[in-house]
């Protein structure tokens, strides 16, 4: 029935476009932030809601198939590895900075305050 | 896809194609973040997105054209997962040995040192209104 497909289509691209909106919503908080370990808050939508917001969509559209199964797959590996890799990126940050504990009391304003009297 | 409709097909095309467009180029915008970021886990961080947005572009590309890449989709996703884990142990295994050439320390000792070096230093947190618990020193730990 051509309908359920058109429902099928509009169905995974409006997942697909959520998708998207998380990614863009990633990268201007991955510029908007000063720190690693604040950005890295923002880097972890990405691999969480914006790839599964993705894949789903393609999953939908793509039908009940094994390719689809594959895909998931995909979204399982990868919520059980990120958040590993992101400790394992904070613990290289915790260990190389000697100042790493200088950035967590303060607020964006006593930041650019900061700058302002470098300058 | 194979749903025989003329418009449809065209709408999944042009749809997968804007999406690819679109990914391709916050994946450049990723790549401006590792050469800017002032920090190598900056870098990492940036390279880690780059990853997952590929896995994206790669899956879209398989459900567009052919069902077999979606293995080399999830065999990308494990090659990256691996590559942030070995660039971080890289890394700090380096830091450290630069650190005990430069001090004379050994290693346990240095482990030691990174650990009394506090990441989150004690202050006083009565201007955000906390009340800290009493620590009771009778009895023991629960």
């Amino acid at each position: 029935m051509p309908v359920l497909e058109w429902i099928r289509f509009i169905l995974g691209a409006a997942l697909i476009v959520l998708g998207l909106a998380t990614f863009i919503m990633e990268i201007y908080g991955v510029y908007r932030f000063r720190y690693v370990l604040n950005r890295m808050h923002a880097a972890a939508m990405g691999d969480t809601l914006g790839l599964a917001a993705a894949i789903i969509g393609l999953i939908i559209m793509n039908g009940m198939n094994f390719t689809s199964v594959k895909l998931f797959l995909v979204v399982v590996f990868l919520w059980c590895a990120s958040p590993v890799s992101s400790h394992l990126i904070a613990q290289l940050e915790a260990t190389t900075n000697p100042e790493a504990g200088e950035y967590e009391s303060k607020t964006l304003a006593a930041l650019e305050a900061e700058e302002k009297e470098e300058k | 896809m194979n749903s025989g409709i003329a418009a449809l097909e065209s709408a999944y095309t042009i749809f997968f194609s804007v999406t690819i467009l679109v990914i391709a180029v916050l994946a450049a915008l990723c790549l401006l973040r590792a050469i800017i970021g002032p920090r190598l886990a900056d870098r990492v961080v940036a390279v880690n997105m780059i990853g997952t947005m590929i896995i994206v572009v790669v899956a879209v590309l398989s459900v567009m054209t052919e069902g077999y890449l979606a293995d080399i989709c999830l065999i990308y996703a494990m090659i990256s997962f691996l590559a942030v884990i070995v660039l971080t142990k890289i890394y700090t295994g380096a830091y450290k040995q630069a650190k005990v050439e430069k001090t004379e320390l050994s290693i346990e000792e240095l482990d030691a040192l990174l650990e009394e070096q506090k990441l989150f230093p004690e202050r006083d947190l009565s201007e955000f209104g906390v009340v800290m618990p009493e620590e009771k020193e009778e009895g023991g730990e629960a």
